[in-house]
């Protein structure tokens, strides 16, 4: 082929990409973009549905700053990611390296492990509801039947609870995410470095700090962040198990939102309240981007 | 080495413990009549079962109309879905040209973009476009987090087939258009199916948008329709628990006929991007 050719054969092949990448552009600037930096507007208005909004600069923020239901909202929140992130983790590595041993059975007992991640949440949360039945809940009931308790707890009708509660529904759900994530991390080291360690007499303690933890760096920060992300924003298990309840124990900042937006129809506040967190979120965002953008 | 061999199926046993004992009384539940579920004489298991709360959730209640309209909405998100992500996972790993890098770095942007920031702008333009309280609402709005995921997950199954296939395909004089058709989509089927398969489950699973956007009864999606159900007055576990598994069994049947699939695409897009 000639150069020219060659270039108009080039040219013709950008253009198809971009007409293949469009319908993906036109959804992420017109369902995404939009949306985000008109969410930034409408936190700046005093919106309330069913009236125009009016420009009032950062009285939202402000407000928010001095009010102490919203500074109870982001304690809780802070709560419910931490708690539920670092047992997420935990569980997941302990379920990582069991199955990395488990030389039979590994991928049909991953599978299985897996399927808390499938379901609906709203079938989590309904069912951990049940369960946290105060008179016939299953957990009660067999707390009592074996003694360790007399009187039924009302799981979720107390603040300390509740919030116990919300947070294992979400670990239940959670944890299978870094258990599989952090096993196929870890199927990407190499042997011979564990042969090499124990040659050199390495223990099992050791090689696990020493090639395992540093083996899962990016796979185990990648996990953690997109999960602190996802966890940070939930609404379905909280809102489903307790709407909040009881009082604001555990109302989080997406329950929050919700019902100062479709409740009290405030919608400048209820963004005001969502955009507390895209400083924080944009940050981890930019670091699972580099992370998973550098190996290529 | 034994040992520890025993302690890492020990471990795994209580975990699946932990895993299946809601599953177990997700079943138990919806296989008691109400007397039952408030009787300690048998608790742990139904005796005699009744498939009464199965009978009564499809008869008596709108969850048949809430199963169409989950099987709608997510058949029609995933269609869309599956057009718009193959058609970019293969334009941004294939196809040259200025922007692309950012293009891509963008799609994993928009993936970690929680709904909870878009819920309520979202609702205005919807409002604007007259498609609050219609099916369409959704199928419009959950491509905006099933295409990014599928889009990131299907460029990892794009990377991985040979260039020279479609570079010999092109220079036996196919277009790009028909190398695409003919050569790299037959080949990225499992990705396809995996994609097809995540796009389906997260949107037969979403809750807030469905919360949001719907309002009338026979409208809703099972998610909100069991939420409705559960803050009734009357004592509904038996049922409430029958919907919890009539909702849980097709992503499971779904899930072990094409786990490995998920699996792997779950980890293709966890480890490696």
């Amino acid at each position: 082929m000639r150069p020219s050719a060659l270039r108009r054969g080039r040219v013709a092949d950008a253009l198809v990409g971009y007409v293949f990448v469009l319908p993906l552009c036109v959804l992420v600037l017109g369902l995404v973009a939009y949306p985000l930096g008109n969410a930034v507007w409408i936190s700046l208005t005093d919106k309330y549905v069913g009236y125009a909004p009016r420009f009032v600069g950062f009285a939202n923020y402000t407000a928010l700053a001095g009010d102490p239901i919203f500074h109870k909202v982001v304690r809780n929140s802070a709560v419910f990611t931490l708690a539920s992130v670092a047992v997420k983790v935990v569980l997941g590595m302990l379920m990582a390296l069991a199955l990395q041993r488990a030389l039979v059975a590994r991928s049909f007992l991953r599978s299985v492990l897996l399927v808390p991640w499938v379901i609906p949440t709203v079938v989590t949360a309904l069912t951990w509801h049940w369960m946290f039945n105060a008179l016939w809940g299953v957990i009660n009931v067999t707390l009592q039947t074996v003694g360790l308790q007399r009187e039924p707890i009302a799981w979720l009708g107390q603040p300390t609870t509740a919030m116990a509660a919300v947070v294992t529904a979400n670990i239940w759900r959670g944890f299978p995410f870094f258990g599989v994530s952090l096993l196929a991390g870890m199927q990407t080291i190499p042997r011979d470095l564990y042969e090499a360690a124990a040659v050199d007499g390495a223990s099992p303690a050791q090689r696990f700090w020493h090639i395992t933890l540093p083996g899962l760096r990016v796979v185990l920060l990648v996990t953690t962040l997109i999960s602190l992300i996802f966890t940070l924003n939930d609404f379905n298990i909280v809102y489903v198990l307790t709407r909040g309840g009881p009082g604001t124990a555990t109302h989080v900042l997406a329950t929050y939102t919700y019902e100062i937006g479709f409740q009290a129809l405030r919608w400048g506040k209820a963004v005001a309240v969502s955009m507390f967190l895209m400083p924080v979120i944009a940050v981890m965002i930019v670091i699972v981007t580099r992370s998973l953008t550098r190996e290529e | 080495m034994a040992g520890r061999g025993v302690l890492a199926y020990g471990f795994l046993g209580l975990l699946l413990l932990v895993v299946g004992v809601p599953f177990y009384w997700m079943v138990n539940t919806s296989l008691k009549t109400s007397a039952q579920l408030q009787s300690l004489a048998p608790y742990y298991y139904p005796s005699p079962a009744t498939l009464g709360n199965y009978a009564a959730l499809l008869g008596t209640t709108n969850f048949p109309i809430w199963i169409r309209n989950s099987a709608l909405v997510a058949v029609g998100g995933t269609l869309v879905t599956v057009l718009v992500s193959s058609l970019a996972g293969y334009s941004l790993t294939r196809i040259p040209y200025p922007g692309r890098r950012l293009l891509a770095t963008a799609v994993l942007i928009v993936y970690l973009v929680p709904p909870t920031l878009l819920f309520i702008p979202l609702y205005t333009i919807l409002r604007r476009v007259e498609l609050v309280n219609s099916l369409w609402a959704l199928i419009v709005v959950y491509p905006t987090f099933t295409v990014p995921f599928c889009t990131w997950l299907l460029m990892g199954f794009f990377r991985s087939i040979p260039r020279d296939l479609e570079e010999a395909a092109m220079v036996d004089g196919a277009t790009r258009l028909g190398a695409f058709w003919r050569v790299i989509l037959p080949l990225t089927t499992p990705g396809i199916l995996a994609a097809a398969l995540f796009a389906f489950t997260l949107a037969w699973n979403e809750f807030l948008y469905a919360l949001v956007f719907l309002h009338d009864t026979e409208l809703k999606t099972i998610p909100v329709g069991l939420n409705d159900l559960m803050f009734g007055d009357i004592f509904l576990w038996g049922e409430l628990m029958a919907a919890a598994v009539l909702t849980t069994l097709p992503v499971i049947v779904l899930y072990t006929y094409l786990q490995r699939y998920m699996v792997e695409g779950l980890t293709a897009g966890a480890v490696k991007g």
